[in-house]
């Protein structure tokens, strides 16, 4: 099979790598590089478990041909974590805040958000970059950005209930 | 203050959680099958230069290169890779390993498979007459095999439970007998992970397993019978497992990637398409069921009839039961007083993807049916759906069913609780009635009862130098939150905080015995082995002398005078508990008159629960118990053509999204009494099962029309409509 050489950014560090033919970006993600906390599911873009950020927003990396990806700079879960644990130090603007990161992760481990956990890596991205842009999203609204993250496990409420107390957590309300 | 939340959790959030897919090991290869697409064939040849002219690829094999034998979870009637013949469309016949996924799957395109069709038998009434094609020549010649020589051709199990008076003879005394037939289709547990597996085949012969599977030690045991190895030279090790529901519970490919790992003497990783997960892995059985319910001139039922014909697909591979029949089956009717039962059920092979254990196998297809029927009889006698249940109801001191003498029944209560949370409910988040007149209004009930079993489990505990406790379990935890109940048990018992307990899964060589993660068993088994373990390690604190010091520092002082030790028990419970649980589930839904549509405003789900070990994972298990009963009901079907699976990928199957959730209320009815230490219930399997019949029976109370057959689609309600004139 022919390979081309893609370059990247990925969690703030430039990297190389192969790509082979059909070659999409979670799969370059998680095989090539090593970064399995990037999920897949149904690889056709209808289940949000490889959700990712690409220059500012969240994409299904089983979308994104890995050559399309070439020169974008991409966040995974791994480099989620590495932000709410405070090993990023030049993070690009555009990125969730840390503190937010933090609540989010919390807030689905206390309020039962994942049960086996395969959808959680992308179910974490969407609730980040939703919260990220509005920090108090109506009930309505959470269901509506959510409706492309499928989980099996939880029937929802608890990853309702974890958006909940991490959005009251990070942008308290203002009345009593 | 807040809860801690799952031991399993931070792993998880992070992304550090690794899953069978998510292994990389050096050298290793990646693998894709080649499938059949003729539900039957025989195979003439199979060319194999195309695939091999693809650059990094290692091997190429068929049936004929697999030295193994066929495989199964009890009946052992399915090949590695096909040979000679296919018996439904989706089967292995070929395999290959590259370098790169992207090689793996060119070179898989390019096995040139030539194939004779033979006549297929898709429809498993058909399968079960004289003349019928064979599936299988001598189904009966399988390791485990059920069935003899004398049975129907493609019988692949038949089971009857009966009790009490004759049943024939009570239905013909009866001045009301009710007769009905419903369908359930073929459904896929709808897991996100598609199996994936890594095996490798080490130079030592010893072989090395990572797999979407929820039972390390029977999974063992399974690949050593296959392969022809003692099973101490198979380790299953530690992954977590990205949901079950009962279709993890099997071989599945792994024994083909060992094979390709033995052909080439590396690791090999295969991971499914979703595609391929829903075509060809084991979604649940499809069933048509007749019941026959005869009730008495005082509204009392007497006898109840009820036969289940079931596709069991081209192999029984992936059932676990003794009898690879469907237990389920078993609970119909069981919520009521009946004099004379009858259950049969039939599952014939066909030529279609073989049928595994989805969440509580048979009972959904027993509740849809049983309870509709219930619903009907109520309706024509002119009798309030619930009250009818309720007069008929089996209360603490009856038999069961089929003569079970349970230490208690809650029906009542729980269906009083179910009741007066739907009141509260009542007119809530409806919009306004003002809308012409277009929605119609229902509300439906049905009941469930399941019984309790036991299990085997071990559980070991390793004092650590900083005082904490580090608890070692066989089991996964595939999601039913298993591990965090483990973990609050030894918690509780040892008085420690959340933090200084930590819960591992052991791979298959460190600890022994498991039945694995099923039948909603490891709460009462691994709770009480948890609380043994550590009355235990009690006890060798005491024979330290160390009873008076404070516990972590008596930990710690133990870790570092006896460095390694640890405390290890087993809990085994064979003997049959008596225990059940039940549920109400009641359903509030719309029909729109003009175009069938159906919309559920909300579910109540009323629970009969006694110790609850820890109440967020125990809601969260209910709360999607419930969603899931809701996509049967309303939207789940594997689809299929000629045979073929046609629900390609979950853009077609279409599994609950949050978006179109109703309300869902849960209400626990507590004081019931449970097993063990603890006083636990199972409610793992609880809460899927009654969503359907009761969203059916809302239906027929909204428009007055009944659906016969899952899922319940606006085409046909608005059909029954039609045909009924409304
Ligand atoms: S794997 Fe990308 S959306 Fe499902
Ligand atoms: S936690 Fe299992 S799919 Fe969401």
């Amino acid at each position: 099979m022919s390979a081309r050489t893609v370059e990247l950014f990925v969690n703030g560090r430039r990297v190389q790598a192969p790509v082979e033919g059909a070659e999409f970006l979670a799969e370059f993600l998680r095989e090539r590089l090593g970064l399995a906390g990037t999920k897949v599911g149904c690889g056709i873009g209808a289940c949000g478990l490889c959700t990712v950020w690409m220059d500012g927003q969240v994409v299904s990396s089983c979308l994104v041909p890995a050559v399309v990806a070439a020169g974008r700079h991409v966040w995974t879960v791994e480099g989620l974590t590495d932000l709410a644990e405070g090993r990023v130090t030049d993070a690009p603007p555009g990125l969730p805040s840390p503190q937010l990161v933090q609540a989010v992760q919390r807030a689905f481990v206390q309020c039962e958000g994942l049960q086996c956990g395969i959808c959680t890596p992308g179910q974490v991205w969407a609730v980040c970059a939703l919260l990220s842009e509005e920090p108090r999203p109506s009930e309505e609204r959470v269901r509506e950005f959510l409706a492309g993250n499928l989980c099996r496990c939880t029937g929802y409420q608890g990853i309702l209930r974890a958006v909940r107390q991490a959005s009251e957590e990070w942008a308290p309300s203002e009345d009593p | 203050m807040r809860t801690v939340g799952r031991a399993d959790g931070w792993a998880k959030v992070t992304g550090r959680a690794a899953y069978a897919g998510d292994v990389r090991l050096p050298g290793m290869l990646y693998a894709a099958l080649v499938r059949s697409p003729h539900p039957h064939a025989r195979l003439l040849r199979v060319v194999k230069d195309a695939a091999w002219s693809v650059p990094g690829v290692c091997a190429v094999l068929t049936g004929e290169d697999v030295p193994y034998g066929t495989y199964g979870r009890r009946v052992r009637d399915m090949p590695v890779l096909a040979r000679e013949v296919v018996r439904f469309a989706g089967e292995r016949v070929a395999a290959v390993a590259a370098h790169s996924l992207q090689a793996a799957r060119e070179a898989a395109r390019r096995v040139e498979v030539h194939y004779e069709p033979l006549p297929a038998v898709l429809d498993p009434e058909e399968a079960l007459r004289p003349d019928a094609p064979r599936v299988h020549e001598a189904a009966w010649r399988y390791p485990g095999a059920v069935v003899g020589p004398d049975d129907p051709p493609n019988l692949q199990s038949r089971r009857v439970w009966q009790y009490g008076e004759d049943v024939d003879a009570v239905l013909s005394r009866c001045p009301y007998v009710f007769d009905e037939t419903y369908t359930i289709p073929a459904a896929h547990q709808g897991y996100l992970e598609p199996h994936a597996c890594v095996a490798w085949w080490k130079p030592d012969g010893s072989v090395e397993v990572w797999a979407s599977n929820k039972s390390p030690h029977r999974l063992r045991a399974q690949l050593a019978a296959c392969l022809g190895v003692p099973a101490d030279r198979v380790r299953v090790m530690p992954v977590y497992v990205g949901g079950d529901f009962g279709g993890k519970g099997s071989p599945m490919d792994v024994p083909v990637c060992v094979a390709l790992s033995q052909a080439t003497g590396r690791p090999v990783k295969l991971v499914v398409d979703y595609e391929e997960d829903l075509t060809a892995a084991n979604p649940r059985h499809s069933a048509v069921v007749r019941v026959r319910l005869g009730v008495d001139g005082e509204g009392r039922m007497q006898a109840l009839d009820v036969r289940a014909v079931v596709d069991g697909g081209a192999y029984a591979a992936f059932k676990p039961v003794e009898h690879v029949n469907l237990n389920g089956f078993a609970e119909a009717g069981n919520t009521y007083r009946i004099r004379a039962v009858r259950i049969e059920s039939l599952i014939a092979y066909t030529n279609t993807v073989p049928r595994g254990h989805m969440r509580s196998p048979g009972s959904l297809e027993a509740n849809f049916a049983v309870e509709s029927t219930v619903d009907v009889a109520a309706r024509a006698l002119r009798l309030d759906p619930l009250e009818f249940r309720l007069r008929n109801v089996l209360r603490t001191g009856d038999r069961g069913t089929l003569g079970e003498p349970w230490m208690e029944v809650r029906g009542e209560e729980v269906a009083r609780a179910a009741l007066a949370a739907l009141r509260e409910g009542e007119g809530a988040g409806e919009e306004s009635t003002a809308d012409g007149g277009r929605w119609a209004r229902g509300v439906g009930f049905a009941f469930y009862c399941r019984a309790a079993h036991g299990g085997e489990t071990e559980v070991e505990l390793r004092p650590q130098p900083d005082g904490s406790v580090v608890v070692r379990v066989p089991f996964p935890d595939q999601g039913g939150g298993q591990h965090t109940v483990v973990r609050n048990v030894v918690q509780r018992e040892l008085a420690l905080p959340a933090e200084a307990v930590w819960v591992q899964q052991a791979d298959t060589e460190e600890l022994g015995t498991d039945s694995g993660v099923g039948g909603s068993r490891v709460s009462l088994t691994a709770s009480a082995a948890a609380a043994q373990a550590c009355a235990q390690l009690r006890e060798r604190l005491r024979q330290e002398g160390l009873e008076g010091w404070e516990l972590r520092a008596a930990l710690a002082e133990l870790a570092r005078r006896r460095p390694g030790e640890s405390v290890r028990a087993q809990v085994k419970v064979d003997e049959e508990l008596w225990m059940n649980s039940f549920c109400v589930q009641a359903a509030r839904v719309r029909v729109d008159r003009d175009t069938g549509e159906v919309r559920v405003d909300e579910l109540v789900t009323a629970l009969d629960v006694a110790g609850v070990l820890n109440p967020p994972s125990h809601r969260a298990q209910v709360e999607g118990g419930v969603v899931m009963g809701l996509g049967s009901a309303l939207c789940e079907e594997v689809v299929m053509e000629d045979g073929r699976v046609v629900s390609g990928n979950l853009h077609e199957y279409r599994l609950p999204s949050v978006s179109t959730l109703p309300r869902l209320r849960v209400v626990l009815v507590p004081g019931g009494r449970g097993w063990g230490p603890y006083g636990v219930k199972p409610v793992g399997e609880m809460t899927n099962v009654a969503v359907a019949a009761a969203v059916a029976n809302a239906v027929a109370d909204a428009v007055g029309v009944r659906v016969r057959r899952l899922p319940i689609s606006a085409e046909a309600v608005y059909r029954a409509m039609q045909e009924a004139g409304r």
